[in-house]
């Protein structure tokens, strides 16, 4: 049984044209001791996915799904308490924009100590526990590649740059000691260097401890290195997902393959200055969604029976929702 | 810090001294003698207004006649008013403190009332407590201070004869000045009495003080509502939800401090709002404070009086709101481009 399955989430978010769901029938698995990606271009959903998990929207949002379970427990329908308790213990998230998800007018190091969990301490005398916090807190940082601890502790988000206060997140986040880690695009715009000593901290913790990790990233070459499971949205929809080789190798829906060619150094076999391919148009606003398969309007395959929603397929555990796949219809 | 110290007292001494130099220069502009706008004093003989030349160095040129005002009016020496012939600075002395009072006393009022209102309706954004709270602010908000000084008195007063209508405290007391806030003057003085006159004091203050502080509990929830949804609809506040935080814990640490501290220098305009308001308050209820006398010596053409009331009010203002945005600017963390882009 996976450990957070989610099967269909809707989410209808309102704006000033009326109700629309942002999020439309996505199905997103993932499993003990996994690393899943999700792609997909801006503005695709992928942080709203990010924030119906852990709850993170405005309530008057509507969701529904046929299934949101953690382990077993259907999240949508605990109470609020139960929920926090999970996010807590078990789940850890870094939101998207690192520095607008701290407190502004919090030091760095009142908020990385109220995340640390009481088990994590223990001893006995409130001044003991003070100094095991601070000495909890400072270990963490180290571990991301924050040296300068007490500067970092000592400041406030808007003092520090923008990577720092990336770091500082992961660091919050794995405080905790979570058995899942959602980070929405934790390295974007870190230089290469430091991004790589992220990715390498997430992949060695995931292989010691266990940890499963839902990877939000624009970045193919990082997800090829370290997930093992891929999902594809666009437009608040999942296309398709499997196993990085399956969709590396065999890509089914005509998204995913334009998204894979879209990134000339995941293509080995591109000759030099060959013109770069990518899909005419745009993603389209929430406001003018197209019925059906929202990839319709810039599908190249498209067909009279696009304007349906296409079901969901599954083989050998690659899934797709397309009525002309690619590879299939060929005898 | 230091230098964002250094500038608030540097705004506050060159908007004072413009504030000296534009009572110096009223004193021309307003019809009749400016010797006798000055300092008060009808001249009588040639030899008088002589000696008064002297004083205020008039034909020194205008820049050391005005420095020589800018030393007098910093030595307290105001001139005299035109209608009664005591000296405008002491007057002042004495009616400031009581236009101070009703202003302080509506300003807790309005805060104790207006801010757990405004946070009740800025965590309830959009339900039917908010709506409710929110169309009470409206209406109190749309009220003219006079009109609701005059119901009040209309109703409590006259119909129902709770309350007096008018005056600090009723004639029979004899309360000894010496801070100039009523109610502790009576605190202090060693009166047989100070029980009653202190419940007398109370009673003349409750209709002032409600027809103030209706107007400003409005705004202050208004304020405070608003920032309270804009900070709870903040990333931040969803991550501390993550991070497993129950409500309160999320209110106390992270909502009131980032909620309040950026309104605080508009909270504190309030004081202004407030103090402007007095002043017609003061003369509907014959409240003997800075407002009523500033406006008896409009009708009666006391110039030297409206140039010194007005100074001092002006002063008062500008020194209050310069220290509460100093005080802020302490407390509150952010870098300055984010402080000015909100000020
Ligand atoms: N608070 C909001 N109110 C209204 N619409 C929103 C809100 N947040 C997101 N959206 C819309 O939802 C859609 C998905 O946004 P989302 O932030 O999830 O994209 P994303 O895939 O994370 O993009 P990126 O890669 O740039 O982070 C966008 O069209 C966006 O305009
Ligand atoms: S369902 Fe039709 S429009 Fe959608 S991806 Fe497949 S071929 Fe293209
Ligand atoms: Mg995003």
């Amino acid at each position: 049984m996976p450990m957070l399955d989610i099967k269909n989430l809707t989410l209808e978010i309102d704006t000033p044209m009326g109700w629309v769901s942002a999020l439309d029938k996505v199905s997103l698995s993932i499993d003990t001791s996994e690393i899943r990606a999700l792609v997909g271009e801006s503005g695709s959903g992928k942080s709203l996915i990010v924030k119906s998990i852990v709850g993170a929207i405005p309530e008057r949002w509507r969701v529904t799904a046929d299934r949101m379970n953690w382990k077993g427990n259907d999240l949508l329908g605990m109470s609020g308490n139960q929920r926090r308790a999970i996010t807590r213990n078990e789940i850890s998230v870094i939101l998207q924009n690192a520095s607008a998800a701290l407190d502004p007018s919090a030091t760095l190091r009142e908020q990385i100590e109220e995340s640390i969990p009481s088990y994590r301490l223990t001893k006995g005398w409130f001044w003991q526990r003070r100094q095991q916090r601070l000495d909890i807190a400072i270990q963490e940082l180290h571990r991301v590649g924050i040296r300068d601890h007490n500067l970092c502790l000592s400041s406030y988000a808007h003092q520090l740059p923008e990577d720092i206060c990336q770091k500082f997140s992961i660091a919050m986040a794995l405080v905790s000691k979570p058995k899942l880690l959602i980070a929405d695009n934790p390295t974007v715009g870190m230089e290469t260097t430091t991004k790589v000593q992220i990715l390498k901290l997430l992949t060695k913790l995931n292989k010691t401890q266990g940890l499963s990790v839902l990877f939000v990233s624009h970045d193919l070459l990082a997800i090829a290195a370290m997930a093992n499971t891929m999902t594809v949205l666009y437009c608040g929809q999942t296309v398709e997902s499997g196993s990085i080789e399956q969709v590396k190798r065999r890509p089914l829906h005509p998204y995913t393959k334009a998204l894979l060619d879209s990134a000339p150094s995941f293509r080995r076999d591109l000759p030099p200055k060959s013109p770069l391919s990518c899909l005419d148009g745009t993603i389209p606003t929430l406001q003018h969604l197209p019925i059906g398969c929202r990839l319709g309007p810039r599908c190249p395959r498209a067909q009279r029976e696009c304007v349906k929603m296409p079901a969901t397929r599954h083989i050998h555990g690659h899934s797709y929702a397309c009525h002309f796949p690619l590879h299939r219809d060929k005898p | 810090m230091l230098i964002a110290i250094a500038r608030r007292l540097n705004l506050l001494i060159i908007t004072l001294f413009i504030l000296c130099l534009a009572s110096y220069v009223l004193a021309f502009l307003f019809p009749g003698d400016a010797l006798t706008n000055l300092s008060g004093i009808p001249a009588l003989s040639a030899d008088q207004s002589h000696q008064l030349q002297l004083m205020y160095a008039l034909n020194e040129g205008w820049f050391s006649g005005f420095w020589t005002y800018l030393k007098l009016t910093l030595n307290g020496d105001w001139g005299v008013s035109l209608n009664s012939q005591t000296p405008i600075f002491e007057d002042i002395l004495k009616l400031l403190p009581a236009s101070l009072e009703l202003s302080l006393y509506a300003m807790v009022i309005s805060l104790v009332v207006g801010l757990p209102l405004g946070v009740l309706a800025g965590l309830k954004h959009r339900s039917y407590t908010d709506m409710s709270i929110l169309s009470v602010s409206l209406t109190g908000f749309s009220f003219p201070v006079f009109w609701l000084s005059l119901l009040l008195i209309l109703i409590f007063s006259l119909q129902l004869g709770y309350l007096p209508m008018s005056g600090r405290i009723s004639l029979l007391f004899d309360i000894p000045h010496s801070t100039g806030f009523i109610l502790v003057d009576i605190l202090r003085s060693e009166m047989p009495v100070k029980d009653a006159a202190l419940f007398d004091a109370l009673r003349h203050l409750v209709l002032p003080t409600l027809s103030l502080s209706i107007v400003t509990t409005a705004l202050v929830i208004r304020l405070i509502r608003r920032s309270v949804v804009t900070v709870y609809a903040s990333d931040f506040i969803k991550a501390a939800y993550t991070k497993g935080l129950s409500h309160s814990q999320v209110f106390w640490r992270h909502g009131m401090k980032n909620a309040l501290l950026p309104i605080m220098p508009q909270l504190a305009m309030q004081f202004t709002v407030l103090l402007t308001n007095a002043m017609i308050v003061e003369v509907i209820f014959s409240w003997p404070g800075i407002g009523e006398w500033l406006i008896q010596a409009i009708y009666q053409r006391d110039f030297p009086a409206i140039r010194g009331g007005m100074l001092a009010v002006s002063a008062v203002v500008v020194t209050f709101t310069i220290s509460v945005e100093l005080l802020v600017r302490i407390l509150y963390p952010l870098n300055k481009r984010q402080f000015y882009a909100q000020t």
